[in-house]
């Protein structure tokens, strides 16, 4: 389903972090937020699954404004992975994955056998079906975020929500985990922070900067390398990359620590 | 060789899998525990009633029939039958309280009395034991009805605190909590040192620690019908409770109102804290050990802790206060010291272990 960002504004304490942010990820895709530290990506994923309320603007999920929606039933349009990755508390896999059925379920109630098979679908899809029973906080960083995306995809959601996912994770497991979100095939919004991997990843990308959107389109057209001197300071080439043909960023990490950095065109 | 790899997933499956029984298993042998336990309870103490006796006795209360002529009947309906049933349901509140506060400020280590509802409670019930009958009297209170309003005005104090600035943030309502209960515990502290009476002094000292020396059947209809609503306003929210421990962002992510349902645990945690304290005092630990050991049970889901934590706490309080009153051979002891000395060294333990996990 699509999902649409239109002129949102969010304050926190005050202070406007965003504004006037529109973005996009039409039926299917999955669109990128890339911007520097504090740009503002986590506050506008953050109001998508309802964590912040916005100020101003609107979030469109299929042309209804989730704001219309309960908590619950905007929570079985849109799942979140947020950046909290642990817990103190000893569950088990299943147990977390299974609170991704909490939308759906009315007070006293308890686990039917569609529940059921919704959960082990969504533990199977990310290869994790064996560890059930394990306790999660014992899990690698990398089982674990597959984990957190099977509770996200028990919640059978029409768009999904990502944060950082990759954060932590080793090079493997980061392609592991974003190869098995590009299977799913569902409408994603995710942020991330390692611009080579938004340019395979992602069919759109949106910039962020100052908490204003700078740039919005396919990575080729987004990735250049001026964008990268002015949004993120840094000097890189844009080439194709050797295996797959996509953008390809090639960081210079040579390039003197100076306030202007000129592009190379 | 294969005995070896077999020996090895098993000991892997101990060492990182979450090992529970079954919910059901373990409310029916915890349901058995508790039985055994309470009729333990009315028979042993300083004289021993014969379970036959024991019985008779109960049948003859509950048939509300005169009480056969000596003192067992007595004992066994008027002393010990009320005592037992509200440690149990003393043991089943406090079990319960542990169980929200720790999901409600997301730390598995965290104590009730850590919302500082219970140094309210016990400023005012110390205030009416040395303010005396006099004084508690003309306002028509008794050490109950003391000690839940001060359960409410600190209760009061701490929301305030802890609204201030918006939100309900658990770090935010645990200082204000920690800081707000030491304030009061030092006027009770204060109030017991000016009592010249040694009676009124220990008496409040006594109730201080925890004490169900005080049971009657007239005291038991208010915890147990707080204990119940309590129980079932939480099993209400037990998926909701289950989400919020990933985080908050997480459970807002699965549409839950996480500060409205702060809000709710706060005030039925309070409540019941203070209906409890009222009756018992501040028996400390059994909130902290008891879903901590029924975690290892039957695991997180509160779904099935709740309820378990509830019946283990039961059955806990019940056998330390049957401890409390026999352990000594003509002393009883306030069934808080009993707490406190298996639960410190327990909870140590539980520090340690958790140590030791990756």
């Amino acid at each position: 389903m699509r999902i649409a960002i239109e002129g949102l504004e969010v304050r926190l304490s005050g202070r406007t972090v965003v504004s006037g942010v529109d973005l996009l990820a039409e039926d299917g895709e999955i669109a990128g937020l890339v911007g520097p530290n504090g740009s503002g990506k986590s506050t506008v994923l953050r109001t998508v699954y309802r964590h912040l309320a916005p100020h101003a603007g609107r979030v469109l999920v299929g042309g209804t404004d989730i704001r219309r929606l309960t908590p619950v039933e905007s929570a079985r349009q849109v799942a979140a992975l947020p950046q909290e990755r642990g817990t103190d508390f000893e569950l088990s896999v299943r147990e977390v994955v299974a609170m991704g059925r909490t939308p759906y379920k009315r007070a006293f109630a308890g686990e039917d056998a569609a529940d059921r098979d919704t959960v082990a679908g969504a533990l199977a899809r990310v290869g994790m079906a064996h560890a059930a029973r394990r306790r999660f906080s014992a899990l690698s960083g990398g089982e674990r975020q597959r984990v957190l995306l099977a509770r996200a995809l028990a919640q059978d959601p029409k768009v999904l929500v990502l944060d950082e996912p990759t954060n932590h994770l080793d090079v493997r497991h980061q392609v592991e985990l974003l190869a098995l979100l590009r299977e799913q095939r569902r409408t994603t919004l995710i942020a991330l922070h390692d611009l080579n991997a938004a340019a395979s990843v992602c069919d759109r990308l949106h910039v962020l900067h100052e908490g204003a959107v700078v740039a919005s389109g396919a990575p080729r057209e987004v990735l250049t390398p001026e964008l990268l001197a002015e949004v993120f300071g840094v000097r890189a080439a844009v080439v194709e990359h050797p295996l797959t043909g996509d953008p390809l960023i090639a960081f210079d990490h040579r390039a003197p620590a100076s306030s202007e950095v000129v592009a190379v065109s | 060789m294969t005995a070896l790899t077999t020996a090895g997933e098993a000991e892997e499956e101990r060492e990182r899998g979450v090992r529970t029984v079954g919910a059901g298993w373990a409310g029916a042998a915890l349901g058995v525990a508790l039985l055994v336990a309470l009729t333990a309870s009315v028979c042993l103490g300083s004289t021993s009633v014969p379970l036959g006796e024991v019985w008779s006795a109960v049948a003859r209360g509950i048939s509300g029939r005169e009480p056969a002529p000596g003192t067992q009947d007595l004992i066994v309906w008027q002393l010990r039958m009320p005592r037992a049933l509200l440690a149990a349901v003393v043991g089943a509140g406090l079990g319960l309280v542990g169980t929200a506060v720790q999901a409600l400020v997301r730390n598995p280590l965290a104590d009730p009395y850590l919302l500082g509802i219970s140094s309210g409670a016990s400023l005012g019930a110390v205030s009416a034991i040395v303010l005396g009958a006099s004084a508690g009297g003309a306002l028509g209170l008794g050490l109950s009805s003391a000690a839940f309003a001060g359960a409410l005005a600190s209760f009061t104090l701490v929301w305030t605190f802890a609204r201030r600035g918006g939100g309900f943030r658990p770090l935010r309502l645990v200082l204000a909590g920690v800081g707000i209960g030491q304030f009061l515990s030092g006027f009770t502290h204060y109030l017991v040192l000016q009592t010249g009476n040694e009676q009124q002094t220990h008496g409040a000292l006594f109730w201080l620690m925890g004490s169900l020396g005080g049971a009657q059947w007239s005291t038991l209809a208010l915890p147990t019908a707080a204990t119940l609503l309590a129980t079932a306003v939480l099993l209400a929210r037990a998926r909701p409770l289950n989400a919020m421990l990933m985080g908050d962002e997480t459970a807002a992510g699965l549409g839950v109102d996480v500060t409205r349902l702060r809000r709710e645990l706060f005030v039925v945690t309070s409540l019941l804290t203070g209906v409890l304290v009222s009756v018992s005092g501040a028996i400390g630990f059994v909130g902290l050990m008891v879903p901590h050991a029924c975690r290892m049970l039957v695991g997180g889901d509160h779904r099935r802790l709740l309820p378990v934590s509830a019946l283990f706490g039961a059955v806990l309080l019940t056998v330390v206060d049957l401890v409390a009153r026999t352990a000594l051979p003509d002393q009883e002891l306030p069934v808080g010291v009993v707490t406190s000395l298996i639960g410190a060294p327990a909870l140590l333990y539980l520090l340690d272990r958790r140590l030791e996990r990756p």
